[in-house]
């Protein structure tokens, strides 16, 4: 083996060259639309006009103004969103989270079932919920239930969104974790139950630590669903002042006029957090994954 | 071999540890009401960890699931409240989903047929290829290059946008004249299949699922990555030794090994399948046309196009969501009673 | 919201729906809640962006001027034309939460809420004699439901039936557009123009598919006349095959002269090529020579210009907004008073010249308006007919409207006028 290694040594390793020449062309092509959308974002309206959006802006169409315009029209719609997501995906993850763990590493009968249940309801299109969901909350009229603390009355609305979230959001959590319960060996569950532990307390000195990476990916997961989501927004919020970001991005866009510098560059505002949940995160994402897959 | 022990009992006294597998000690049977024995089996202890869960998901999404299934056996229609008379319902509105569908699939006419065809093949076009290209992504990443992490964040990063934004980046990309995608093409003396990606209807469906793989296979290739990763060395180094080619290994022995990587990614692609959606609808509005339509377009239009047929919308969410799950289950079953799940 | 019938219908429905969690929730609130202010009037409309924004804040200033003592909460829908408008208001009404007054195209799109009786009939409040003088016949008739009430309040017209051209272009290929007089001579003028020049003749967007249905509508009337295109919308397409196929085979004629891109972008996208001098003609409504107006050195007459699509003289084809009243309505009164502004001389003039359209009305006054507008409203006046149109929801009913559109959105990818002619038989 060494020998031939050596041998290998001695030549160019074309194989080597081949594959970061295709990684970078990978580079290029999943970067690509994301470039487009920068460039536009910061010509002015005659520059969009004028070039193609993959260019660069010349020099007279150089602007800043398409930011900072999507910025202040987009500022309620990020607190909003931040006040509504956050919540909702640290909840449906460790629901998530303490519902596998309920399901897989406990025995008893009719787990199947009700991991089935669960499982089943990933797949539900969203779009066919907007009715009955709308009505749902139209019943359960929190404003009214909250009245007695008046902040919370007013952001109601958004409550509502972060339930409704939480409860969406929990088959795709208990399944990411499943796949990293069962994985975990069951004779450290098995010795601690010996020594008299509890289920309550197996979760949390065995497998809540385990969790951790898998964690990583179930918030990084549910955030960016959670964040990106329009429908619901659209159903479940009337007041404009509770707008998320997804909806005030949606008003950047004009019915018969398009503003694209702006759209753009309001993309890139609203897209910014979950881009940096992913670069800032992405190791534990990948480590988590390893978690889940393994 | 460890014994079924439920966790609040005394560690029996060695004497009554039985080999068979059977309850321990007596001692706990007679002394204990099967009431309390009951409240302390692993079904009630675990309760109250999967059943908050439960419930929740049990009103939002069942009970989501159960409205539309009902209004779907009506025949509402516009915007006045909707009376349920139980002996009126009926399964009208899913024969004239599936005539629709075959009355469009021999004669053409309907969209119904184009639909249903265009979902089904998104649901598993888009999820098989992705699945592949995240692994032949995973390969090369794996091949101990250098700034691994900062090609693996960029293949992750098209996943963390909304598809309004990615709608309208592919738009730009896939222009015939300016685009990047033939630009390409004609940048590496491939100008004859330049083609009218967007518009030209053997190509739409195509293009649309092209973009989603894009956008989804960096994290096809971050879980596959990390599957590849989780194979201990020597099963390699075995296969080597067996005098395999590296294609039958990673055949044999690779892909094999990979199955629970699959699993999960295969599911999440699903979810993403279903979600494609907002992408054609921020691509194409509510009328992509024949060749681009899917069923969650469709069950949209009909209710919320000023058309108000809620009743027939309801038809196709639910035909929509049974045909999801009948695409996945099968697959699922399999990999449940493998353990894999 | 508040009264009996709603909380018991709500009851039984639940009772019966099964949803058995929220059965139990029903009991207690009822959702009377706090329906809003009396003197708000909530307006939901889907103007978000640019001029649009700038024209309903404008509107509602002096609304609010005029009217002291009533406030507005401008509650824009997110934007694009109506999907996401529609979803909310058709949720909201269901809901029996409507808000005060929402945009919608008059005419045909009305019907799913006439149907269901969710509209409050103007009287005198709103439409008294001096306001019914000022609107013509055809746009009135846009504004009542079958019952012949009032039921919406038009604000803006916008023309659909213009071709606008590149000035310079048109000279260097020695076309006179005044000369046009059918949809053919339209053709043939851009055939000189592809050969002459090396801009597009036509600019045009294919990837959305009101902007090719709109098309074949000029097309239609140009070639068949008014009456026609009119008995087409009443009783669809088959008394009148020919004309249809003939007018859908124009259309596929004119595709090779599209600019190449046409699949790929959207209609401003388009018309951008005409700004550049890439494209000579565009087929749109007015609202496309606002963006000329933005346009820096690209002005009127000297850079660009408009005359009635060929084969159109004498028509104006119209696109109109109009705001309607709900029930049951959180603030009524308040509510008659926004629909008495919106079709006042004041709001429209207000209104309209920041929007780019022309008022609804025939008596207000010409100062505001720039030279385009101007012109188009002697055309207007002098117009001898003003049909609705499919495309912008006034001439059909939604659900016809969707089954047209879907039939376009085939066409515009297939070109075949068989298929796409069956597919409109079995959408009238």
């Amino acid at each position: 083996m060494s020998t031939l290694s050596a041998l290998q040594h001695n030549r160019p390793d074309w194989s080597r060259i081949a594959l970061y020449v295709t990684l970078l062309a990978m580079i290029a092509f999943y970067l690509s639309p994301l470039e487009s959308g920068l460039m536009t974002s910061i010509k002015t309206q005659a520059g969009f006009q004028q070039t193609s959006p993959f260019v660069p802006p010349l020099p007279g169409q150089f602007a800043i103004e398409p930011w900072i315009e999507a910025f202040g029209r987009l500022q309620s719609g990020l607190v909003n969103s931040i006040l509504f997501a956050i919540p909702a995906t640290i909840l449906s993850a460790t629901i998530g989270s303490i519902t596998a763990y309920g399901l897989t590493n406990t025995n008893w009968r009719g787990q199947a079932l009700i991991l089935m249940v669960l499982i089943a309801g990933i797949f539900i299109p969203y779009q066919s919920v907007l009715v009955p969901l709308s009505r749902f909350w139209t019943i359960v009229d929190l404003g009214s239930l909250l009245a007695v603390i008046p902040p919370l009355a007013d952001r109601s609305e958004l409550i509502a969104l972060t339930i409704t979230h939480t409860a969406y959001g929990i088959p795709i959590c208990t399944l990411l974790f499943r796949a990293q319960y069962k994985s975990i060996d069951s004779s450290m569950i098995e010795a601690a139950r010996l020594d008299g532990a509890t289920i309550a307390t197996i979760y949390y000195r065995i497998i809540l630590p385990l969790s951790i990476p898998m964690f990583a990916v179930a918030l990084i997961y549910q955030f960016t669903n959670i964040w990106n989501d329009l429908l619901f927004a659209i159903v479940l919020i009337s007041d404009n002042s509770n707008d998320v970001v997804t909806m005030s991005l949606q008003k950047l866009t004009g019915s018969m006029v398009s503003q694209y510098n702006i759209q753009m560059a309001g993309a890139f505002i609203t897209a910014l957090p979950t881009l940096l949940v992913y670069i800032i995160f992405g190791e534990q994402f990948a480590e988590g994954v390893a978690g889940g897959g393994a | 071999m460890a014994t079924n022990q439920s966790p609040d009992s005394e560690p029996p006294p060695t004497e009554t540890v039985s080999t068979d597998g059977g309850l321990p000690a007596e001692t706990t049977e007679s002394t204990e009401p099967t009431l309390q024995r009951w409240t302390k089996s692993e079904f009630v202890r675990s309760l109250p960890f999967w059943l908050p869960a439960t419930l929740l998901v049990g009103l939002f999404i069942y009970g989501a699931i159960g409205w539309n299934f009902i209004i779907s056996l009506t025949d509402w229609q516009g915007l006045r409240r909707v009376t349920y008379n139980p002996a009126e319902f009926d399964l009208d509105n899913y024969f004239e989903f599936f005539s629709k569908v075959v009355e469009g699939g021999l004669l053409g006419g309907p969209q119904e047929y184009w639909a249903f065809r265009n979902t089904f093949v998104l649901l598993i076009l888009f999820t098989v290829v992705a699945l592949i290209v995240g692994l032949l992504l995973a390969l090369l990443v794996d091949q101990k290059i250098r700034f691994e992490n900062s090609f693996r964040t960029i293949f992750l990063l098209p996943m963390s946008l909304s598809f309004v934004v990615t709608a309208v980046f592919w738009a730009w990309m896939y222009n015939p004249s300016s685009g990047m995608i033939n630009e390409g093409l004609r940048l590496v003396g491939l100008g004859a299949i330049t083609q009218n990606w967007i518009s030209d209807p053997q190509f739409k469906l195509f293009a649309v699922i092209f973009a989603l793989i894009w956008q989804f296979s960096g994290y096809c290739m971050v879980v596959y990555l990390a599957g590849l990763r989780a194979i201990p060395t020597d099963q390699y180094e075995a296969a080597k030794v067996d005098g395999a080619n590296t294609l039958k290994m990673y055949w044999r022995v690779i892909i094999p090994q990979l199955r629970a990587s699959t699993t999960s990614a295969a599911v999440v692609l699903m979810v993403f399948a279903l979600k494609a959606f907002d992408f054609l609808f921020v691509m194409f509005g509510t009328q992509p046309g024949r060749s681009a339509d899917i069923l969650a377009l469709m069950m949209y239009r009909e209710a919320f196009d000023g058309t108000a047929n809620w009743a027939y919308a309801s038809a196709i969410a639910t035909i929509l969501f049974v045909l999801a799950l009948g695409i996945i289950s099968p697959y699922l079953y399999r990999q449940y009673k493998r353990g894999a799940l | 919201m508040s009264d009996k019938h709603s909380r018991v219908s709500r009851r039984t429905v639940l009772k019966t729906s099964g949803v058995a969690a929220a059965a139990g929730l029903a009991g207690c609130t009822g959702g009377d809640g706090d329906s809003g202010n009396e003197n708000e009037v909530e307006v939901v409309h889907w103007w978000t962006a640019g001029g649009e924004s700038d024209a309903i804040q404008a509107l509602i200033e002096g609304f609010e001027e005029e009217y002291p003592d009533l406030s507005v909460n401008n509650n824009a829908a997110p934007g694009g034309a109506g999907s996401a408008l529609s979803t909310e208001i058709q949720d909201r009404v269901l809901q029996d939460n409507a808000p005060s007054t929402f945009q919608i195209w008059p005419g045909g799109s009305l019907q799913t809420y006439t149907d269901s009786d969710v509209l409050a009939s103007l009287g005198d409040s709103v439409w008294d004699s001096e306001m019914e003088g000022a609107y013509k016949e055809g746009v009135r008739d846009l504004s009542r439901d079958d019952n012949g009430n009032y039921v919406a309040v038009p604000l803006n017209i916008h023309r659909l039936n213009n071709l606008f051209y590149n000035v310079d272009v048109l000279d260097s290929a020695g076309v006179d557009p005044s000369t046009l007089s059918s949809p053919a001579d339209l053709l043939s003028a851009m055939e000189t123009i592809d050969a002459e020049t090396d801009a597009a003749p036509m600019a045009q967007s294919t990837q959305s598919t009101w902007t090719v249905l709109q098309l074949w509508e000029d097309i239609l009337v140009g070639e068949a006349g008014v009456d026609t295109y009119e008995a087409v919308l009443e009783s669809g397409v088959e008394e009148n095959e020919d004309a249809v196929r003939s007018a859908l085979q124009t259309v596929v004629d004119y595709r090779d002269y599209f600019n190449a891109d046409a699949g790929s972008v959207a209609w401003d996208e388009a018309n951008n090529d005409v700004i550049n001098g890439e494209a000579a003609f565009m087929h749109q409504g007015d609202w496309a020579a606002g963006q000329y107006d933005s346009s820096e050195d690209f002005d009127f007459e000297a850079q660009w210009d408009h005359v009635p699509f060929p084969g159109t003289e004498g028509v104006y084809h119209i696109v109109t907004d109009s705001f309607v009243k709900p029930e049951p309505n959180p603030s009524p009164d308040a509510t008659d008073a926004w629909l008495s502004y919106v079709g006042s001389v004041d709001g429209q003039e207000r209104f309209n010249p920041i929007k780019g359209s022309i008022p609804a009305r025939t008596d207000v006054p010409d100062d505001a308006f720039g030279p385009f507008l101007s012109r188009q409203r002697e055309d207007f006046d002098t117009s001898n007919a003003q049909p609705a149109t499919i495309a912008h929801g006034t001439g059909v009913s939604p659900q016809v409207k969707s089954d047209v559109e879907e039939a376009f959105a085939s066409f515009a990818g297939e070109w075949n006028v068989d298929r796409t002619y069956s597919d409109l038989t079995d959408a009238f």
